[in-house]
């Protein structure tokens, strides 16, 4: 819920932000903090570990910028915290697998599909005898 | 006081089943007169509701639930709509809202069906109303009555939260009736062009309302919540994101349905689908499936309930598609290449998007099904949802001079010779002289590209300076709602790409640097409001010649035990600086207050962008003059 999250804020906000060091690198920084964007606090509810105020949250950026400092890639970096707690804590969900390939490829699937039965529509009647009209007010 | 209200509830129950019995047998006058007495009642009864929260009395369990007598006026008001059992008198009221108001509006040739999209509408009030007196009343009374009661959620307590839910359900329920004149227009076999110009303006009746109330809810959300973001992809901004994007596609393909007599079928699955979408929005908040901000009453039994109605509404308006849409064939022939073909491109982005969201919105809780925890969030949508609209958007200021029937695209060299320019100048700038990445130098480019074909599509239908004022107000509508989508484009990407965060711990008379601004903390007082106590700081912060104060606060209120975050924001002129206020904490030896500072670019645009969209589709509701076509 929201508004727990707000009190999770309200209550912990000084246990983080506070003994974390930026890398010194702007570019790994910059990769960690992309990468903390899309970890999953696991104390608040539906919060990436950038945004959260949690004590774990400052716990788990500072793990995040541990791997990239030992220049672990994303991918390493997102396997070791789904070791640790499991699928949850990905906000991009994994793309392998059954579900993964529909979560995934089910949008696109769509749009072509949608495409194609459009297309099809405007075949039906249309034809070469079609004269155009110019939009008089819409 | 109460007990009338409760009995004119069930005036407006019966009213509304002599509404649909006799709308549905095709009785025109006595169904419209049943609907305006049914709305008439409910309102009656809505404002005994009111005047108990306001009176602070607290016989009403509701109230005391949800008020209490230290409360502000407006405060108590919105406590009304701030709980489940009010926020479903308020669906109730806006359900036979749009009866009654359609009862009186309606002035067509076709009496018939006129009553039959009212017998429809008051089989949805039946609904909702039977939902509010058997499963959820508020018109409860508690003895003995308590001296004081509870509050309301103090997150809530807020201007723009008093204003959202009224303004969200006038949204969501408007498609009730939009629902209507599709199932009435499908039992006569007939979505033609005389349907969409009445049911046209509905439409844009909800659209209106449910595009300013979720800026509202998203603006509330930035600066309440403290976190300087607009957009959380939480399941309740998903929810009603979802009807917003299939009554936006709604628009669009009625007016090839006034215009040409296509698309019957396709519009009439649509203007259902836009209040479907609506209910399984409230199923999803209300249920407790999904957990939220909006979940202050979760109640498996209640989720049921609607989701039993869903099913309900849902079976009879697609079953009655399935039966009809056949017969809702016809209009004029048209090529791929065209002004239809651009209108079904539109709608088909848009409805794979509301699709995506809902996807997005519920693959957590199908995983969860087969016993795996699984999280969908922002990346995903950024990866999905967003490249499907960026692409839509791109060819709208090609497509919005296309004729009907066949496009002459002869020029289509000139349009992807601009287009690739003005996209290879952001690439240079941006990636060489502003530092974003390229995917925000395109998003730069296409609200450049947006607001410039919609000023630029304008001028070639005015041809002269002296027609702009003659323009249609329609045409006025599309070029202010596409400049809108430009704007928001804008302020989204901007926001995004070139927001600054950071924390800051300052102990008092303490300065530290942040976002380019140098912060001085002057004070942190303790003070008192009408039901809450804070901590309060005043922060100065400079910058060159500029200087402003801050102070935001920690609210706590007493009634309902919990703190709030009140932010202090400056506007600069190109953006927030916003500032949260944390805890004390003891930092080497000394005594720091922590504060979230945000620098914000632009982040107004965003808002701006979707009032802009609201005041085209608005204008877009202007009558016609007889004289011009």
């Amino acid at each position: 819920m929201r508004w727990l999250i707000a009190i999770c804020l309200a209550a912990t906000l000084a246990l983080s932000g506070m003994a974390e060091q930026a890398l010194a690198d702007p570019k790994e920084e910059a990769r960690a903090q992309e990468l903390m964007r899309e970890l999953r606090c696991v104390a608040c509810e539906n919060e990436p570990i950038s945004q959260s105020a949690a004590a774990i949250a400052g716990d788990m950026r500072v793990k995040v910028r541990e791997l990239v400092n030992d220049g672990k890639s994303d991918a390493d970096v997102r396997a070791w915290f789904k070791s640790r707690y499991g699928e949850f804590v990905l906000f991009r969900p994994s793309g392998k697998g059954i579900s993964g390939m529909f979560l995934w490829g089910a949008p696109f699937v769509l749009l072509l599909l949608g495409g194609a039965i459009a297309f099809g529509a405007s075949r039906r009647g249309g034809g070469e005898a079609v004269a155009p009209i110019e939009p008089e007010d819409i | 006081m109460i007990e009338i209200g409760h009995i004119l509830a069930f005036a407006a129950l019966a009213a509304s089943i002599v509404q649909a019995v006799f709308g549905l047998r095709g009785e025109r006058q006595l169904a419209g007169r049943a609907a305006v007495f049914a709305f008439v009642a409910l309102a009656i009864s809505f404002l005994t509701m009111i005047q108990a929260f306001v009176a602070s009395d607290f016989s009403l369990a509701l109230a005391t639930k949800h008020s209490n007598t230290l409360k502000p006026l407006i405060y108590k008001i919105s406590g009304v709509w701030g709980n489940h059992e009010g926020s479903m008198a308020l669906w109730c009221l806006v359900t036979l809202g749009f009866g009654g108001a359609a009862a009186g509006l309606m002035r067509s040739e076709r009496t018939k069906f006129e009553a039959r999209a009212l017998g429809v509408q008051g089989l949805l009030g039946i609904g909702a109303l039977a939902y509010l007196l058997f499963a959820s009343s508020p018109y409860l009374r508690m003895v003995p009555a308590p001296f004081q009661g509870a509050g309301l959620n103090p997150l809530l307590q807020d201007p723009a939260l008093s204003f959202h839910p009224p303004l969200l359900y006038l949204g969501y329920v408007g498609y009730s009736f939009v629902f209507s004149l599709a199932a009435a227009g499908m039992m006569e076999g007939r979505i033609d062009r005389e349907w969409a110009k009445m049911a046209r303006g509905w439409s844009l009746a909800a659209f209106v309302p449910l595009s300013i109330g979720i800026a509202l809810g998203s603006y509330w959300a930035y600066y309440e919540l403290g976190w300087g973001g607009w957009w959380f992809w939480d399941p309740v901004e998903n929810a009603s994101l979802m009807p917003w994007l299939i009554g936006a596609a709604l628009l669009h393909s009625m007016i090839v349905t006034e215009k040409r007599e296509s698309f019957a079928a396709w519009t009439a699955l649509l203007a259902v689908l836009a209040f479907l979408f609506s209910i399984l929005g409230a199923f999803l908040v209300r249920s407790g499936v999904l957990t939220s901000v909006h979940a202050f009453a979760v109640d498996p039994t209640r989720g049921a309930v609607l989701l039993f109605g869903l099913v309900i509404y849902g079976g009879f308006a697609l079953g009655l598609f399935a039966l009809r849409a056949h017969k809702l064939t016809g209009g004029k022939p048209y090529q791929w290449i065209s002004r239809e073909g651009a209108m079904l491109t539109n709608n088909i982005v848009l409805m794979v998007a509301a699709l995506t969201v809902l996807l997005g919105t519920l693959f957590p809780l199908m995983a969860e099904a087969f016993g795996r925890t699984i999280s969908v969030g922002e990346p995903y949508f950024n990866l999905t949802f967003t490249p499907m609209l960026a692409a839509l958007l791109l060819f709208l200021p090609v497509v919005q001079a296309w004729a009907w029937g066949k496009a002459d695209v002869a020029g289509w060299l000139k349009w992807a010779g601009a287009g690739a320019v003005l996209i290879a100048v952001f690439a240079g700038l941006g990636v060489g002289v502003w530092d974003i990445s390229l995917g925000a130098a395109f998003g730069l480019a296409l609200a450049v590209w947006l607001i410039g074909g919609a000023v630029w599509e304008f001028t070639r239908r005015a041809k002269t300076f002296a027609r702009v004022f003659k323009m249609p107000m329609r045409v006025w509508g599309m070029t202010l709602a596409h400049i809108g989508l430009g704007v928001f484009v804008l302020g989204a990407v901007v926001q995004t790409s070139a927001k600054y965060e950071t924390t800051l711990a300052l102990p008092i008379g303490g300065e530290g640097e942040a976002a380019g601004w140098h912060f001085t903390l002057d004070e942190v007082k303790a003070i008192e409001g009408p039901n809450w106590y804070a901590d309060r700081a005043v922060l100065t912060a400079t910058k060159g010649g500029t200087k402003t104060q801050l102070a935001p606060m920690k609210r706590f209120y007493p009634a309902a035990r919990m703190p709030t975050t009140e932010t202090a924001i400056y506007k600069t002129g190109t953006g927030d600086l916003y500032t949260a206020l944390g805890e004390l904490r003891n930092v080497e030896g000394e005594a720091r207050y922590v504060f979230r500072i945000y620098f914000n670019p632009l982040i107004d645009m965003v808002y701006f962008g979707v009032l802009l969209i609201a005041l085209g589709a608005g204008f877009s509701m202007w009558p016609r003059r007889k004289a011009a076509s």
